[in-house]
């Protein structure tokens, strides 16, 4: 056993992937150069819902250096008909039918009709411009309440309507009861407005479809190489032996890139056909209009409360835009509904859902995708606060869990073993200093100033208690295969697809650890089907806990490996050798010691060792997230709303949160302050907006879907909480979602409290200037 | 369509090319020059990803065409390191755990790199400022900031 201080596992390492990403050397998918290379460009609806009546190619198929162009029609006939990556995150919900590259009709501004692959990306633009596509307009269906309207044209004709799930109404706990004891009910409709991904890097796919071999070699921007394997594969009818996909260096995610889109499979299928490498990289006006959006749901709640700040229960009416293609909209609203208590004591709640189909991009993953649970809960309780007139956090801490044996467990069923809730939100009251910041507060009102603190609470899945975690499949355990190289370093293979969280970093700090062996000794391998363990890839909060502990579990199982092949080559008891150093030898006798390179070689000369173990020093770990957890905390805000112009200040921004055990403390912090400043943009800059007479998308640049840059995120104190350990050995958990989860809460908490004095009650997430001043009454409201 | 000659010093080395009017400079670089670690982040002047230093000042390689940087003095990301050794920014860089997914990066270090030249102590406001036109989707920026104040040798900006 180690010193701990000379463990890497909670040192903040400096990154091995930083050596390439800071001279240039990354390999991003825009990177790859293969020789013949064509470029793709697709020509794509300018209308948001419409009838396709007649395309004409054929200027644009004898337009210089074009080498194909397909229709939809003709690209189908090469496909196998089929749901594609749809089915997989439907959550049950019907999945209508539709084509690769649209038909029929269209659905969205944006959608792909004609797909045009020429010797360079120019000479493709250009030959898109010479297609001519006519369309018959239809009305367009661009809000949730026009998409319950059963007059409302069918966007999928093999939909009965545009209303894709009413749930029943689940009921867990006394509601009636509750609501038959509260002394007041408390009423909001809360609505989330459309937020994007948008990571720095576009989406794209290098296809190269050898007809020699019959194989299928992919270059994708995607955070699992499996599933764009297995999507590409059925697509195609190509047996998934036949299919390699490889991921570089990906600039980012969020949640969008998983698995082959419509796009990646149209460029496969074009690569087969002509027997060439095709590439296409979408670019930003692509991305921001089609590629995918999330978060615009909206939510009819009503909380029973005792005039003491008791929360008894909750009755909520969820409805979720899932936009006009199938992503993953339908199957959160069953995740809101079992996190939607949260880490509180909430007696009991009713839950029914609906999801409806619209003329917009499709709703995709993104960061904590079902965040929305959060947003509603904690907004909810200021709103309760207020309306008794008591301070929100003596709302948090009196119906927050505590920790008991048994663990309490939300009234939907989950455990709450482990969470830190109650500590952390104790830990930002006191960092803020809530007295001293109330009295700040009401001096700077009297000089006309607008101060406001928001604090909020969340917990996450990372990956959650084993118990109600079920999932085998491809969401089950986290596998990953540790080698012993002839060189004596280790090389370890991971499904994960690490797309800014460092995990060629992190998992190497925690097997050099158990193996023994200095860090640089241990290099780990991903984005490569061919060689990477089956597995979903990087998303879900999976990362640190299940390929974390699958990494520390395969490490020691390759040293237990190591030990048992050392014991054979010095005929010596397993007891009695020993591993250390980066050598073998027998305990005792330092002269019988024997690196770990002439051990590998050892075991691969012929005739050395038993059948058993002679070959590759190699072994295959799982590990299943085991006792599993919570990731949470919480965060406090100190806003300063300038009235005049409507502009929101984040002056002070204070997080207490708990991961479990820390693997890299600089890594945990970049994912939690990358996450708030993702939060901050969503409340104060970001939306994805659409004119909802026409259906055209209103923010198809970044002079209009606005990110924010340095100026408007503040510094972040960040306070580690002591974890709850529930594991013998694995105790990391996720961190990547909770600053996106926790950070609109918090803010737009702030921002009501500034603006109380006007009697500002805030029911959006949306929050800019312009909105500011219509809250206060300063402007009419638009 | 036209094609032009273009001379330039790309990290010091004298290029020549034959390239069409339309080609930017942002695709000059990556495809002609084979010098992929400039990246496009948008292609509409506002992430700052392809940012480049043409004759010492920042610029946007992708609103830029190739002819327009004609017997300019090109910087990108790739010139920054010297004999396979980063540079004290890149190395501040590492240390301050700057980046994650690295895809906005050779912007900020290309802008930096011009920052630090004007001013080579420059306060966390200063810095904030010469930054507010390069996105980072990542970071939240604050690993940034400090990676530009440590290479500019301040100290007392860690926690
Ligand atoms: S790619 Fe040039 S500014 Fe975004
Ligand atoms: S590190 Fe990913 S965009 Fe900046």
């Amino acid at each position: 056993m180690q010193h701990i201080a000379e463990r890497y596992t909670g040192a903040s390492v400096r990154r091995s992937e930083d050596p390439r990403i800071l001279t240039g050397s990354g390999r991003y998918v825009d990177d790859v150069r293969l020789p013949g290379m064509l470029h793709a460009a697709f020509v794509r609806s300018p209308v948001a819902h419409a009838r396709i009546t007649r395309i004409d190619v054929r200027a644009a198929a004898e337009a210089p250096g074009v080498t194909l162009v397909l229709t939809g029609e003709e690209l189908e006939r090469s496909l196998v008909p089929g749901p594609g990556i749809a089915a997989m995150f439907s959550g049950g919900a019907p999945v209508p039918a539709f084509t690769t590259l649209a038909s029929d009709k269209v659905r969205v501004v944006g959608d792909p009709v004609v797909l045009v692959v020429a010797e360079s990306r120019y000479l493709a633009e250009d030959a898109c411009e010479l297609v001519e596509v006519d369309y018959e307009e239809l009305p367009a269906v661009m809000t949730s309440q026009a998409a319950q309207d059963p007059a409302s044209p069918a966007i999928f004709e093999d939909l009965a309507s545009n209303v894709l799930v009413r749930s029943p109404v689940a009921v867990f706990g006394d509601v009636d009861g509750a609501f038959a004891r509260a002394d007041r009910i408390v009423r909001a409709d809360l609505r989330q407005h459309r937020h994007q991904n948008a990571p720095m890097e576009c989406r794209g796919v290098v296809c190269s479809f050898d007809p020699e071999s019959g194989e299928l070699t992919v270059h994708s921007a995607t955070q699992g190489v499996h599933i764009v394997r297995t999507t590409l594969s059925t697509a195609l009818g190509l047996p998934p032996e036949k299919v390699r996909v490889l991921a570089g260096d990906i600039g980012g995610s969020f949640g969008l890139k998983l698995g082959a889109y419509r796009e990646d499979v149209a460029c496969a299928a074009a690569s087969r056909r002509l027997g060439r490498p095709v590439r296409w990289m979408e670019d930003r006006l692509e991305n921001l209009t089609f590629s995918g959006q999330a978060r615009e749901e909206s939510f009819e709640v009503e909380a029973a409360v005792t005039n003491e700040g008791e929360i008894l229960g909750l009755r909520v009416k969820m409805t979720i835009d899932t936009g006009a293609y199938p992503g993953m909209g339908a199957m959160l609203p069953e995740l809101v509904k079992t996190m939607i208590p949260g880490p509180y004591k909430i007696g009991a709640l009713s839950f029914e859902w609906t999801a409806v189909v619209t003329n917009k991009a499709a709703y995709v993953a993104y960061r904590g995708p079902w965040a929305s649970e959060t947003w509603v809960r904690e907004r909810m309780i200021d709103l309760i606060a207020m309306e008794l007139g008591m301070e929100p956090l003596e709302v948090r801490l009196r119906n927050v869990a505590t920790r008991e044996t048994p663990p309490l467990r939300m009234v939907t069923g989950r455990s709450l073993a482990g969470v830190t809730a109650r500590e952390s939100l104790e830990a930002v009251a006191a960092k803020v200093d809530l007295p001293a910041f109330r009295r700040l507060q009401a001096g700077a009102r009297g000089h006309g100033r607008y101060l406001g603190l928001g604090v909020a609470t969340y917990i996450e899945p990372a990956p959650g208690p084993l118990e109600g975690r079920g999932g085998g499949g491809i969401m089950g355990p986290e596998q990953v295969r540790l080698r012993l190289e002839e060189d004596g370093t280790v090389t370890l293979f991971t499904s994960q697809m690490p797309h800014g969280q460092s995990h060629q970093t992190t998992f190497a700090q925690v097997a050099a650890d158990e193996f023994g062996v200095p860090i640089e000794q241990v290099r780990v391998v991903v984005g490569d089907s061919d060689l990477v363990p089956m597995g979903f890839g990087t998303g879900g909060s999976r990362a640190a806990i299940m390929a974390g502990g699958a990494s520390l579990h395969g490490a020691r199982a390759l040293k237990a490996r190591v030990e048992e092949i050392a014991s054979h080559l010095f005929e010596a008891g397993a007891e009695d050798v020993e591993l250390s150093g980066g050598s073998v030898a027998v305990r005792g006798v330092p002269a019988s010691a024997m690196s770990l390179a002439e051990l590998a070689r050892a075991a691969r000369s012929p005739g050395r060792l038993p059948p058993s173990l002679a070959g590759d020093v190699e072994v295959t770990a799982a590990f299943d997230g085991g006792e599993g957890g919570w990731s949470g905390g919480s965060h406090a805000a100190v806003v300063e709303v300038d009235v005049e112009t409507g502009q929101v200040r984040v002056e002070r921004y204070v997080v207490a949160e708990d991961c479990g055990t820390l693997i890299n403390p600089a890594i945990v912090e970049g994912q939690v302050r990358g996450g708030i400043a993702q939060g901050i943009g969503a409340v104060l800059l970001e939306r994805s907006a659409y004119d909802e007479e026409t259906g055209q998308y209103l923010s198809s640049t970044f002079m209009d879907y606005v990110l924010a840059t340095a100026c408007e995120i503040p510094r972040i104190e960040i306070e580690h909480l002591e974890t709850v350990p529930l594991d013998a050995d694995v105790n990391f958990r996720g961190v990547g979602e909770g600053g996106m989860i926790i950070a609109p809460p918090t803010l737009c908490n702030a921002i009501e409290d500034a603006l109380s004095p006007f009697g500002v009650r805030v029911f959006e997430q949306h929050l800019p200037p312009a909105r500011i001043l219509e809250l206060i009454g300063a402007i009419p409201a638009g | 369509m036209t094609s032009f000659d273009v001379e330039l010093t790309v990290n010091g080395l004298a290029r020549r090319a034959t390239v069409e009017a339309r080609r930017t400079l942002a695709d000059f670089l990556r495809e002609d020059l084979g010098l992929t670690g400039t990246h496009l982040g948008c292609e509409h002047g506002v992430c700052g990803a392809c940012t480049v230093l043409v004759d010492g000042e920042p610029a946007r390689s992708c609103l830029m065409l190739a002819v327009q940087a004609r017997g300019a003095d090109v910087r990108t990301v790739e010139g920054l390191a010297a004999g396979g050794k980063m540079n004290r920014l890149q190395e501040a860089m590492w240390d301050s755990h700057g980046f994650q997914c690295g895809f906005c990066t050779p912007g900020f270090l290309m802008q930096i790199t011009a920052l630090l030249a004007d001013i080579p102590e420059p306060s966390e406001a200063e810095i904030r400022e010469a930054l507010s036109g390069n996105i980072c989707r990542c970071t939240g920026y604050e690993s940034i900031v400090n990676g530009v104040l440590r290479a500019a040798g301040a100290t007392g900006f860690l926690e």
